[in-house]
């Protein structure tokens, strides 16, 4: 059974290009296009083994969604990844979170950073 | 009293000697006047205390007392109205001939009146002219020969000889009186055009000024900027009609207040009046820092005012000026909020192209051939300019809004290098470059600084080094410098730089030629930025470079971060 990444991304394309890469590593994708749906999943949906989450997202923001996440005791093993354009934001959350991303992203980086952590 | 003898004394004529004759005439002739009428009254009184006297006699002394008074008047009315010369000479004539009169011919000729001719020549050098002297010496002398000799008597010779002897005397003393008061009136004459002339360019003076003054005020009214001075004491002793507008108070709520009571104007942010406190307490000149009035921006300048008239060369005072920035503040906060925004929505769908043109490179959607591949790589690789390119505009924008800030923290230089090669490794193999990088031994394995910047700083100088060199290497140096101080070097064996272009590599938007624009890309923001990095960071950044034999920079930073 592969692993669930999820997701949470509000630019299509990107989300797209992410999925691909995830995808390709052998992870089963679930995208959330909004910090509202992301937080009713969150709070409602199961633990995906990574998560992708995008710091700036419409309606509720990554830092509300990554509070839920840190929150929530079935996302404590969970690897947090973060994405952010900003660096300052990066280095504010990078104790809180497994990895930063920063913006942009290289669709051969994150595949191959994502190969590393899926487990044999 | 004076006024009154004066104006009967006086007679006003332009020649100075002219009236001082006439002056003296007209004194003698108001003494023999009181003289006579005082005569009339005593021979009045004695002809009524002594009754036996001859009555025909006081009669002809009475008629010849008014006849000389009515002469003397005549005299008089001459002097003031026709001429001096004439009246004097009328008069001295007139007292001839009532000398001739008033005694004994004998006693007149050669006794006890004699003298009495000797006074019409001593008056003549003075009232007539001083050789009239003479010539009122031989009408005495004259008047003595015919009497003594229609009496039969001799000549008295020495007598005349006298008269003319002191004709002389009274000639003499009466033209060195003239010559002296001549000289004393050439120098009171150059004194008075003297005084004439200082008057004068007193009040050309006292008028250029009062226009000076009208002219600055006319100034100082009419230019935009809002100007107040201020004494030493920062009390304001003048401020202009735009100052007015711009804090829009009263001119009578600034002058004569201090600024202390002004800068606790309830408009004034508070950190404005920090600053202005500032300004007050140090007695600093700066120029255009900004301050917030209400809805307004104000740009103020100070410059402290010297009295340079003298010696001491004294602070006298502050003229502060300050200009309407609320436009241009605006305009800023609307420009770094439009690139921030503008590059956030250039970033994510430039992330986008990239991220698609791997996904072709890497064959995702199945296998491409040679070229196809080749092409992917052109589209990441221009994306990728163009994504550094926004980040420096970005960066840019940021620093003019004085926003981008500098976060100090513990980091170790060997990281900084390792994270370089990693970056910066596969650009200089493409050109068959080495990047290498040394750490001086004397350098502390942990200093203070902003991680992200400096890197970015070292990203932005190698890959410039790298862009620039066509064969050889870049070197990468980080050493101790001076005792508080470490730096870094970044040396290439490029194409170099002519030494005229230097002073502006660090400017914004430049590059050496227009044509390297186009060869290598870049709109040349990275050494601005480099520059205006390190300048937050409280260091200084140096360039070497000549034409054909490669650049260096040398970077000197603050090891401890004030």
């Amino acid at each position: 059974m592969s692993e669930l990444a999820l997701i949470i991304e509000d630019d299509e394309d990107l989300a797209n290009i992410f999925a691909e890469a995830l995808r390709g590593v052998g992870f089963e994708v679930e995208h959330v296009p909004d910090g509202r749906l992301a937080q009713e999943r969150l709070q409602n949906g199961g633990a995906p083994f990574i998560v992708l989450l995008d710091m700036h997202l419409p309606h509720v923001s990554g830092a509300d969604l990554l509070t839920i996440i840190k929150r929530e005791e079935k996302f404590a093993k969970t690897l947090i990844l973060i994405t952010t354009a900003d660096a300052r934001m990066g280095d504010l959350y990078s104790d809180q979170v497994d990895f930063v991303l920063i913006k942009p992203i290289s669709f051969v980086q994150l595949r191959d950073l994502t190969a590393r952590l899926r487990p044999k | 009293m004076k006024k009154f003898f004066d104006s009967i004394l006086n007679v006003s004529v332009p020649d100075p000697d002219d009236a001082r004759r006439r002056r003296l005439l007209n004194i003698l002739l108001l003494g023999n006047t009181i003289a006579a009428l005082l005569a009339l009254l005593g021979i009045i009184v004695a002809s009524l205390i002594v009754q036996q006297s001859n009555e025909s006699d006081v009669q002809i002394l009475l008629v010849g007392i008014i006849v000389i008074t009515l002469g003397i008047m005549g005299i008089y009315q001459i002097n003031r109205r026709v001429s001096g010369r004439w009246a004097a000479l009328l008069y001295l004539l007139l007292l001839n001939l009532i000398f001739a009169f008033t005694d004994s011919p004998a006693e007149l000729s050669n006794g006890r009146s004699l003298f009495l001719f000797t006074i019409p020549i001593a008056m003549s050098s003075l009232i007539l002219a001083p050789e009239a002297s003479f010539l009122f010496a031989a009408i005495g002398g004259g008047i003595v020969a015919g009497l003594a000799l229609s009496i039969d008597q001799n000549v008295n010779f020495f007598s005349i000889i006298g008269f003319l002897m002191l004709a002389l005397v009274s000639w003499l003393s009466a033209r060195s009186l003239e010559a002296a008061l001549k000289d004393l009136r050439a120098i009171n004459a150059n004194l008075d055009q003297e005084v004439i002339d200082r008057t004068q360019a007193l009040t050309q003076s006292l008028e250029r000024e009062r226009i000076e003054a009208g002219r600055n005020q006319a100034i100082l009214n009419s230019i935009a900027d809002g100007v107040i001075l201020f004494d030493r004491e920062w009390n304001a002793i003048l401020a202009n009609p735009a100052i007015r507008g711009m804090l829009e108070l009263p001119l009578e709520l600034i002058i004569d207040k201090n600024f202390r009571t002004l800068i606790e104007h309830p408009k004034l942010s508070s950190q404005s009046r920090v600053l202005l406190n500032a300004m007050i307490e140090h007695d600093t000149q700066p120029i255009g820092f900004r301050i917030v009035w209400g809805e307004k921006t104000l740009s103020v300048s100070a410059a402290q005012v010297y009295d340079n008239s003298k010696v001491s060369n004294s602070h006298i005072g502050t003229v502060t000026v300050f200009r309407d920035f609320t436009r241009e503040a605006e305009v800023e906060k609307l420009k770094s909020t439009f690139v921030g925004i503008v590059s956030h929505e250039l970033r994510t769908p430039l992330n986008a192209i990239l991220g698609y043109a791997e996904m072709f490179k890497e064959a995702v959607y199945g296998p491409m051939n040679d070229k196809q591949v080749n092409m992917a790589e052109r589209i990441m690789k221009n994306t990728q300019r163009l994504l550094a390119l926004i980040n420096d505009l970005l960066d840019q924008a940021q620093m003019e809004a004085g926003k981008l800030t500098i976060h100090i923290a513990p980091l170790k230089p060997a990281e900084l290098l390792d994270a370089l090669h990693g970056l910066m490794d596969k650009a200089a193999s493409d050109k068959r470059l080495r990047l290498t990088s040394e750490i001086d031994d004397e350098l502390p394995e942990i200093l203070n600084g902003d991680a992200a910047r400096l890197q970015q700083i070292l990203v932005n100088l190698v890959n410039n080094a790298v862009k620039f060199t066509d064969q050889g290497e870049v070197r990468v140096k980080f050493m101790r410098t001076e005792d508080a101080k470490w730096g870094i070097a970044v040396e290439d064996t490029g194409r170099g730089m002519p030494e005229s272009e230097l002073p502006y590599i660090f400017d914004t938007f430049r590059q050496v030629e227009s044509s390297t624009t186009r060869v290598h890309g870049g709109f040349g923001l990275g050494l601005a930025i480099v520059k205006q990095l390190v300048n937050l960071m409280s260091g200084d950044i140096k360039v070497e470079s000549k034409l054909d034999s490669g650049t260096k920079f040398t970077i000197n930073l603050p090891l401890v971060i004030p």
